[in-house]
């Protein structure tokens, strides 16, 4: 027997000698023995200290020894109760024994006989208590399994990514919330029913039931991409459950819906064709001019040489600006972390445009002015987008405005919004044109734009920036009559 | 002296016109441009070509097939040879194998974009000689 403390023991009998007499015997087998003279002593006493075991005596004054047994027993089941009596029959031992005792000792004992029944008593003890103490253990541990899986059940169906798992005849057996939307199905009338037929994708049925079928040691994943019939894109991976012999359990397939990747993938390989293709435009051109000369078709005028020269020069600085708008365009695109946003006033900014382009603007005979208060809100931004942003509306008002005409540019705020305006008595767009001028590469056809040299980029660029600082751009124009380009912004709120 | 072959160059990229008619003039024809497929077809209409050399992508992607469709279609003008240029493989999606085309695309030749000097001139001149022994 193994207890750290000595066991505590209380003997309860009216008679000196044999309290006495047990306290020695017991004292010299390590254990701390007490005594109470009658049961109502010995009752006040349990409650007070923990004891293991009460040696109690039936015949007492004041509190039976049955009463004070019955009180213990309610009390704490754990104190081992020892009858001791005087009028030893089969009887009484039997009654006390019904009542919870854990044995008797009839008087008069030996102390072999008393060593032996306490001994038994608190070993019956100690083996109740690991008892209690392995069922404690064992709910504890039920309890945290209990937890654990339904921690790994909230963690599945809060996944973003579908996740099926089926048994070996490839019935479904777990479905989660994102699977069952992926593939539009009710989860509880999937789980249980057989894959074949079930997913409306043959597909992704055969990888299932492939996977069940070519199990190897070394677990093989497969994974495809296909399309639903609302024309969604998911990528499926599979891989068979496989146990320690090698035996496939089941499967389990991931699902991830990729329909915004394609669409993003899409759109990079179109921009990327559109891009090669402007590109190629004009080196092809220069490419052309050069062929003139070196096949000598000029004839030898050197002012012909000269002219188709320029132009190739011209197409070289047309991809130049091509290229520089494009490495903008990449540049407007890295949003977040590496763009400095910060409170500003546009007005400055602006008056540095204008100021940029009068001679430009005086060249062509045409009137570039500013309409704005010395100060105005300030907005949330990056003063070297805005700075080209203004550059393009402004540069682009010049460049599509005849001689002796008008580009004025003003700014105000409005219902919390710092509205910028670019306005021009320039040749104007169709009704038509309107709609696409925002996108890239778009170049408004019109007999007069088609000598004016431009990327097809610039407010392409203005939108990227514009949506970038949160705010709005428009545009109202007439054919021949002229352009406005309206940007608005949210004033920054300081606090 | 023979009459000067006319050839009518139809493009909206306004650097292909000039090398082209630098090369051809160059050679002795004479050239005419127009941008548009309406423009085109109104020059169809006042002058007699000989031959057309076409752009296949102008304002929209298919103009150029547009074009010789309905040169094709018009009694007076069927027998102008077409060459059919084109910088744009990638962007249509048609494949431009002349065998394979030639019915339904209704032209005489195609070539991809930029045209060496001596092979414009070579295939415009193969175009004539083979109209001319029909």
């Amino acid at each position: 027997m193994t207890t750290a403390s000595p066991s505590r023991i209380l003997i309860v009998d009216d008679e000196e000698i044999i309290r006495i007499g047990c306290q020695r015997i017991l004292e010299d087998s390590n254990m701390v023995v007490d005594q109470a003279e009658n049961g109502r002593a010995g009752w006040e006493m349990i409650q007070k200290a923990p004891y293991d075991m009460v040696l109690l005596d039936l015949m007492m004054p004041e509190m039976g020894g049955l009463e004070v047994l019955d009180e213990v027993q309610k009390y704490d089941h754990r104190i081992i109760p020892i009858i001791i009596t005087g009028f030893a029959t089969i009887e009484t031992a039997v009654d006390a024994m019904r009542k919870g005792a854990y044995d008797y000792l009839p008087k008069p004992f030996s102390p072999d006989e008393l060593r032996t029944k306490v001994n038994r008593g608190l070993e019956k003890r100690w083996l109740m208590m690991q008892a209690e103490q392995l069922r404690e253990e064992r709910d504890r541990n039920l309890l945290e399994l209990t937890n654990e899986k339904s921690r790994t059940m909230t963690l599945i169906n809060c996944m973003r990514e579908g996740l099926i798992a089926t048994n070996r005849p490839g019935h479904i057996v777990l479905m989660n919330p994102a699977a069952q939307h992926m593939l539009r199905l009710n989860r509880e009338k999937a789980i249980g029913s057989g894959v074949s037929g079930l997913f409306g994708n043959a597909e992704l049925e055969k990888q299932i039931a492939a996977s069940l079928e070519t199990v190897t040691r070394t677990t093989t994943v497969t994974h495809m991409e296909f399309k639903t019939s609302d024309e969604r894109v998911l990528h499926s991976s599979t891989s068979p459950i496989v146990d320690d012999q090698g035996d496939a359990l089941g499967t389990v397939t991931i699902l991830i819906d990729v329909t915004e990747d394609k669409k993003v993938e899409q759109m990079k390989s179109d921009f990327v064709s559109l891009v090669s293709h402007e590109l190629k435009s004009p080196v092809a051109a220069i490419a052309g001019y050069l062929n003139l000369i070196i096949d000598g078709l000029t004839g030898g005028n050197p002012d012909k040489e000269r002219e188709i020269i320029v132009r190739s020069r011209d197409k070289a600085d047309g991809l130049l600006m091509l290229i520089n708008d494009l490495l903008d365009m990449s540049r407007a695109e890295r949003r977040g972390a590496s763009k400095v946003m910060t409170p500003l006033d546009v007005v400055p900014l602006l008056k540095e445009t204008v100021q940029f382009y009068q001679n430009e603007a005086k060249a062509k005979s045409i009137t570039l002015m500013l309409t704005a208060a010395e100060t105005l809100a300030d907005i949330l931004g990056n003063s070297d987008d805005l700075s080209r942003l203004f550059a393009n509306l402004i540069s682009n008002a010049i460049k599509y405005t005849l001689e002796n005409g008008k580009v004025e540019v003003s700014a105000c705020v409005r219902e919390s919004q710092v509205e910028i305006s670019v306005s021009d008595t320039g040749i104007g767009m169709s009704r038509e044109d309107l709609g696409k001028i925002f996108g890239e590469f778009f170049r408004a056809k019109n007999a007069l734009a088609r000598k004016i040299t431009g990327t097809g980029l610039g407010l392409a660029i203005c939108r990227r920036i514009v949506e970038d600082h949160h705010g709005h751009i428009t545009v109202q124009s007439e054919l021949d009559k002229g352009s406005t380009f309206h940007v608005t912004f949210p004033v920054h709120k300081n606090n | 002296m023979d009459e000067l072959k006319r050839v009518l160059l139809v493009d909206d990229d306004p650097d292909f016109i000039d090398i082209n008619r630098i090369i051809l003039e160059a050679v002795n024809y004479q050239v005419d441009e127009a941008h548009s497929v309406p423009e085109a077809l109104q020059k169809l209409n006042d002058f007699r070509y000989d031959v057309l050399v076409l752009d296949l992508m102008m304002e929209d992607r298919d103009s150029g097939f547009i074009l010789a469709y309905a040169v094709r279609s018009d009694e007076r003008l069927r027998h102008i040879p077409i060459l059919m240029l084109t910088s744009a493989e990638e962007k249509t999606g048609f494949s431009f194998q002349f065998s394979q085309d030639q019915e339904w695309m209704k032209v005489d030749d195609f070539a991809a974009k930029p045209l060496k000097p001596a092979e414009l001139v070579a295939r415009i001149e193969k175009l004539l000689e083979r109209n001319a022994s029909q």
